[in-house]
């Protein structure tokens, strides 16, 4: 695939065939099948073959992966009970196989349209993901575009060891729209692009540590970070458990009376805002990490 | 239905030792005792929202109790209203703060802590998928709210008529909301009916407590999600060829 | 939603068969997804299977499709077709995408 091609602008397919060895990826319960969506179907909504979601096994530098790709196109990649039960199929896999897992997010959270299915598939894969991680399975989340990971997919995301971000991704839980009406457009304007991207978006993400790699929006930049963490694990011990809490206790306490997400980056290192909102991905990463020092 | 108070329930639930148990800002932390035997007791109370602080207080005592009462039974009430929507919580990670105290959970599982949930209230979204779904076994009071959301909230979302939903929710339970019909998707093992003797029914539901996820398998079983477990099922033998 | 099917007269498919399937497109708003696979049936005809959500537009369909079958060799093809209200100039670009995939021997 194409370096020319942005990260963001591909389809999940694609997106799966850029990250790994050309020719290795091999689909499971692939579009022939048509798993599609009885509830979707019953409210006369048009479904997908693959019910928004690719899951198989791939070759990353001659390892093999499982791996999925959602498609945010697709009811905003939102998780039914088909495609939340293909995502926690795929991490028992990776489990079972000792294989790492990597989900390729792009979604809202739930798919409303099925109601509490999706909800339970979210909590059935979290169980999954850690079925892995206690097996020091590695398992990898990529959030690299503006769907980003939310609602329940948000919080799976924090459940994987790692979490792979561009600058055009976003991870939370209640979207800036739901936010404005709830708190109201002064203490939170869903149109202020940039304010929605210093709350949600990869660069705030990487700079607090919740986002472990910040890369270029691109496939290869993608694969080359995912690579990396392949043969690592972030073990689930008392230790890990303690200064993790630690370090969101401090968090809270240093940031939590502010309302401006300048404060936060100037917090962690960022000396210049302007710049560093014109930097890419990895120029932000050098800058905030010159800052520190 | 109307709500007994929080601690006229954790008093139904725990009898005198709900002493031991702290609410503060509707956030409930303790240890208590259940069949004679100790627990330790973190949830949610009045339909509360939550945000980054309760999740590090209710992770903060399940790191206490991993490390001071070893194998101890942890018991999470939830009666949440979810996350709040809030712009400086999202903005420091919030889903980040969810995630490590599943991480703490996880932890108390791995090193012999049986994990029991019963949603008493609301349990609903961001604040149930936060720990109480994360539980070896979901129970629920009859007179809680359990689901991802009432058909008329879904309605406005989705744009769908309530009545199509309605209609629709008569065969499909899990676009029904209530512990009922969230039994039959297996999210909850059994609904308590809130007049019984709670305490009998949580010190047989510890003593009972196994940890494989099996709710695809009631879900099949009870008829009201038929797919999960064969999709699961078939990703699993097929990666296997 | 409307949902129809024909088949059209298309001369047959002249590839190796290593490739079973080929797909195009995703199901998003004014977007849509083509899947073309090799049908057991008579390899002069396209088989067709169309679900749209936006009703009354089938003799467009119709025509699109015979014309597709009439242009390319997919004789022996079952092509489905999910649409999210797409213009007909992608559905055209779809069903040479998903040709294109079915045809071209590796990736």
């Amino acid at each position: 695939m194409s370096q020319l091609h942005l990260f963001h602008e591909q389809t999940a397919r694609q997106r799966i065939a850029a990250v790994t060895d050309a020719g290795s990826f091999a689909e499971l319960l692939p579009p022939p099948e048509r798993l599609t969506s009885p509830y979707l179907a019953q409210l006369g909504i048009p479904v997908s073959f693959d019910d928004g979601v690719v899951i198989g096994h791939a070759r990353i530098d001659g390892k093999k992966v499982y791996i999925a790709a959602q498609v945010g196109q697709f009811v905003g990649g939102a998780v039914g009970e088909i495609h939340g039960a293909k995502l926690t199929g795929l991490f028992k896999a990776a489990a079972r196989d000792r294989v790492p897992c990597v989900v390729i997010i792009e979604s809202g959270g739930v798919r409303l349209h099925e109601g509490s299915a999706g909800e339970i598939a979210i909590a059935e894969t979290m169980r999954a993901i850690f079925e892995c991680r206690a097996r020091k399975v590695p398992t990898i989340a990529v959030i690299a575009s503006d769907i980003g990971a939310y609602g329940g997919m948000g919080i799976l995301s924090t459940c994987c060891d790692f979490r792979v971000m561009t600058e055009h991704g976003r991870l939370g839980i209640s979207g800036p729209i739901v936010i404005e009406k709830w708190m109201g457009k002064k203490a939170y304007d869903s149109s202020n692009r940039a304010l929605v991207w210093k709350t949600s978006g990869g660069k705030t993400k990487y700079l607090l540590g919740d986002a472990d790699a910040l890369v270029h929006d691109a496939a290869g930049a993608v694969r080359e970070a995912i690579g990396k963490l392949l043969t690592k694990s972030s073990p689930v011990t008392l230790k890990n458990a303690k200064a993790r809490q630690k370090e969101l206790e401090k968090r809270l306490k240093r940031f939590g009376k502010t309302a401006d997400p300048d404060d936060v980056w100037k917090g962690l290192g960022v000396r210049d805002i302007a710049t560093a909102s014109l930097a890419s991905g990895p120029e932000f990463a050098a800058l905030a990490k010159a800052g520190r020092k | 239905m109307k709500q007994p108070s929080p601690r006229a329930l954790l008093g139904k639930l725990f009898g005198g030792s709900a002493k031991g148990i702290a609410v503060e800002k509707s956030v409930l932390t303790g240890y208590a005792q259940a069949g004679g035997k100790d627990v330790c007791v973190i949830g949610t109370c009045n339909g509360t929202y939550i945000g980054n602080e309760a999740a590090l207080v209710l992770a903060a005592h399940v790191i206490d109790c991993v490390e001071r009462r070893p194998k101890t039974p942890i018991v999470m009430l939830v009666d949440s209203a979810g996350q709040e929507p809030n712009r400086v919580d999202e903005m420091l990670g919030l889903a980040s703060y969810f995630g490590h105290l599943l991480n703490c959970l996880e932890l108390a599982r791995r090193k012999g802590h049986k994990l029991l949930t019963i949603a008493t209230g609301k349990a609903v979204g961001g604040a149930f998928i936060c720990y109480g779904m994360f539980a070896d076994r979901i129970y629920a009071l009859d007179s809680a709210s359990v689901g991802l959301m009432p058909i008329e909230a879904m309605s406005a979302v989705t744009k769908i008529p309530v009545p199509v939903l309605q209609k629709l929710s008569k065969t499909m339970p899990s676009l029904e909301f209530g512990a009922r019909p969230f039994a039959l998707l297996g999210g909850v093992e059994e609904v308590w009916p809130s007049k019984d003797d709670l305490q009998a029914r949580l010190a047989e539901a510890i003593a009972t407590a196994a940890v494989d996820d099996n709710r695809a398998a009631l879900g099949k079983k009870r008829g009201g999600r038929k797919l999960a477990l064969d999709i699961r099922n078939r990703v699993l033998a097929e990666s296997a060829k | 939603m409307e949902k129809f099917t024909k088949a059209f007269p298309s001369k047959p498919l002249r590839v190796p068969k290593d490739r079973q399937w080929a797909l195009a497109g995703v199901v998003g708003s004014g977007n849509l997804e083509v899947m073309f696979e090799r049908a057991a049936r008579a390899s002069d005809t396209m088989e067709c299977h169309v679900e749209t959500s936006i009703p009354g537009f089938r003799d467009s369909w119709l025509a699109a499709l015979a014309d597709f079958a009439r242009h390319y060799p997919v004789g022996g093809t079952k092509v489905t077709i999910h649409d999210q209200g797409a213009a007909p100039v992608l559905v055209n670009l779809r069903l040479r995408q998903a040709y294109d995939h079915l045809v071209k021997t590796k990736p």
